[in-house]
């Protein structure tokens, strides 16, 4: 499979990285509108570099692209890429307003192209267990549920997650993971409630969700952490609770004694090994998909419903009411 | 040394237990009587510490307490409140403090034209981390406050408590006033505006709800979110807990009030265990009221303090009926 990467920033490396070691998987070129950045990348992994996302299209022979670029580019990469017949691979959020990801959906349907979207948590070992659990009736019925992910603000270092225009702000971009998690874990969405305060040094919302079954669910994100990136999650059911934290869960702790660079006494490195990364098991997931011609675990309609429900939670900050869900009943459709 | 004569109306809440002890455990106070319409109740306690027992209690109002503590059904508080301060008695009221604004109004009118002070027990702001973490913010440790995300699970208390009847609400009411309590408290600002879901979600058979989520927004513009359901399993390894994060616009704190525990794994237990071994709120607070009362100075947390965070969690009621939020 000859997969080719828009966006050499920090997710399109990890893309990179992972295609790279990938059995049966060629990286035919890498694209970026940075030439120093695209051809750090180009050097790192040997692939073919190119500053123009169309030439990388019509020359590098490509059969997926992996779109890794700010949000706001997605749909217009994404329609590119399947009118060129080829698959797509694209980061989260799928898009930042419905009519562009149903556009995205519909084209790469038109093209007879495969859509998927990096929806990654529900690759990570701990949340995929917390799903498999909760099928297995570990915990009983969900009644009670809380997502975390908290960190640092990124526009610090890339501007563009400062303009919701560009990047949704701390609902869309980081929230939709846990949107996507838990409407997997909980069922179809009935209504959301949100607040939000948003400002360049913090971004911070809570969404309480109320599912079609009853059950609740409360997400927190958190852009302008004072701390290490930090996830959680608690599912409470009529028989039990499962709980995961990524602060509790570091198996590797590396403290040295020298004085680090920012000047403190010493180094304390927290670390969480695997042998794979979730972003390569995902992207290896999308690619056997388009290989044996069956649905990945996260799909491209699943996307539009994350989507769909980080805009109620935007909106509803915005209104101050709550937002009802699930009036477009649409069946998912494979695409 | 002077003394304080205290009584105690109903056992019907567990709390009234611990807070016997505090008062036992105080020189300065001399238990005069123990009322309980089920005398069963009370009976080894009396006995125990040698401590009169009143079927009725507006005999026990009739003696020369100087102070009661009341711990009775949700639905009764009021009844009680108003009767106590009627004989002149001082009060420290269990949570909530009633169960609609208007009572609540006349249960601390009553004390007012009385000349009586009253308390609403709400022993968490004296956890010792409640107490730093107020002192920090008071400091400006973490900058103005900007969201704050608490806890008050717990697990399903049965008995009257899940009785509409006696207790005018499930957990939605019981595991509001806590938090609410102490968000009032450090944001010193009143809640303008409610977003609440409740239902049953845990135990099938319950009348009342057993599962909550509350959101309330401030005067001051400072908004959070609760978590108030009986959600723990009986395989959990304590009861519940009371946890609070604070985001301030320099920083934030997370208050996690029952961290100080052991972990305690017994094969006879048949589960793990996490056994606190922290100050106890109880004492401290029992203390406080106790201090107020014998020196002559407000108590520290008044029916106000009761009243304001109560209406949050029955105006929650009102925003779970229509699904949208209501003003307060």
């Amino acid at each position: 499979m000859r997969v080719a990467i828009v966006g050499c920033g920090g997710l399109g490396n990890v893309h990179a990285s992972s295609y790279a070691e990938m059995p049966g998987v060629t990286v035919v070129g890498v694209c970026d509108i940075e030439e120093e950045q695209v051809r750090r990348t180009a050097d790192r992994i040997g692939a073919p570099a190119y500053v123009s996302y169309r030439d990388m299209l019509e020359q590098s022979g490509c059969e997926v692209v992996s779109i890794a670029v700010q949000s706001y580019l997605h749909k217009q990469l994404a329609i590119e890429a399947a009118e060129a017949g080829k698959h797509v691979i694209c980061e989260k959020p799928i898009a930042l307003n419905l009519a562009d990801a149903r556009e995205m959906i519909d084209t790469c349907r038109k093209n007879n192209v495969r859509l998927f979207v990096g929806h990654v948590v529900r690759y990570f070992p701990e949340y995929a267990q917390i799903k498999h659990q909760l099928e297995n009736g570990t915990i009983g019925r969900l009644g009670v549920a809380h997502t975390s992910r908290i960190g640092g603000h990124p526009g610090h270092a890339r501007a563009w997650y400062f303009d919701d225009a560009c990047s949704g702000g701390v609902i869309l971009d980081l929230m939709i993971h846990d949107i996507d998690f838990i409407r997997w874990a909980g069922g179809e969405v009935r209504s959301v409630y949100s607040q939000r305060a948003a400002s360049r040094e913090l971004d911070y919302a809570t969404a309480t969700l109320v599912f079609e079954s009853g059950a609740v669910a409360n997400l927190k994100a958190q852009w302008g952490y004072p701390g290490p990136f930090t996830t959680a999650a608690e599912l409470a059911g009529s028989g039990g609770v499962i709980r995961t934290d990524s602060s509790r869960s570091a198996s590797l702790q590396i403290r040295k004694t020298e004085a680090s660079a920012s000047g403190g006494p010493f180094v304390e490195v927290p670390q969480s090994p695997g042998y794979e990364s979730p972003y390569y098991i995902e992207l290896l997931d999308f690619i056997n998909s388009i290989r044996e011609g069956r649905e990945a675990l996260v799909t491209a309609e699943d996307a539009y419903k994350a989507l769909e429900i980080a805009l109620a939670a935007t909106e509803s900050a915005r209104t101050g009411k709550a937002v009802m869900i699930g009036q477009d009943t649409r069946k998912a459709e494979s695409v | 040394m002077k003394t304080l004569k205290v009584g105690l109306i109903s056992f019907a809440h567990g709390h009234a237990y611990s807070y016997l002890n505090s008062f036992l455990a105080l020189p300065e106070v001399e238990i005069a009587g123990i009322a309980d319409e089920v005398l069963s109740r009370v009976e080894t306690v009396g006995s125990t510490h040698g401590i009169p027992l009143y079927e009725d209690y507006r005999e026990l109002l009739k003696t020369d307490i100087d102070a009661v503590a009341i711990c009775s059904e949700n639905v009764k508080h009021a009844e009680h409140v108003i009767a106590a301060a009627e004989a002149g008695k001082h009060v420290i009221c269990e949570k909530p403090l009633g169960l609609s604004v208007e009572e609540m109004e006349r249960m601390i009118e009553a004390c007012k034209v009385n000349g009586v002070q009253l308390m609403t027990a709400f022993p968490c702001r004296y956890l010792a981390a409640v107490v730093n973490a107020k002192q920090a913010v008071d400091a400006g440790e973490i900058g103005d406050i900007v969201a704050i995300k608490g806890t008050n699970r717990g697990s399903m208390p049965g008995q009257w408590f899940v009785e509409p009847h006696l207790s005018g609400g499930g957990a939605l009411l019981d595991h509001t006033v806590h938090v609410m309590d102490l968000m009032n408290w450090f944001t010193g600002s009143k809640v303008t505006e409610v977003y609440a879901y409740a239902a049953t979600l845990f135990h099938e058979e319950l009348k009342v709800d057993d599962a909550g989520m509350i959101h309330v927004r401030f005067a001051s513009g400072v908004f959070g979110v609760l978590d108030t359901s009986w959600s723990r399993p009986k395989s959990f390894p304590t009861w519940g807990d009371v946890t609070m994060e604070i985001v301030g616009t320099k920083g934030q704190l997370f208050i996690d009030s029952f961290a100080q525990s052991n972990e305690v794994f017994s094969d006879a237990a048949g589960k793990g265990a996490w056994s606190f071994w922290g100050d106890n709120m109880d004492h401290y607070m029992v203390k406080g009221f106790v201090d107020a009362l014998l020196s002559g100075k407000p108590v520290p947390i008044t029916g106000t303090d009761g009243l304001r965070s109560a209406e949050v969690a029955l105006a929650g009621y009102k925003s779970v009926q229509c699904g949208q939020p209501v003003s307060i």
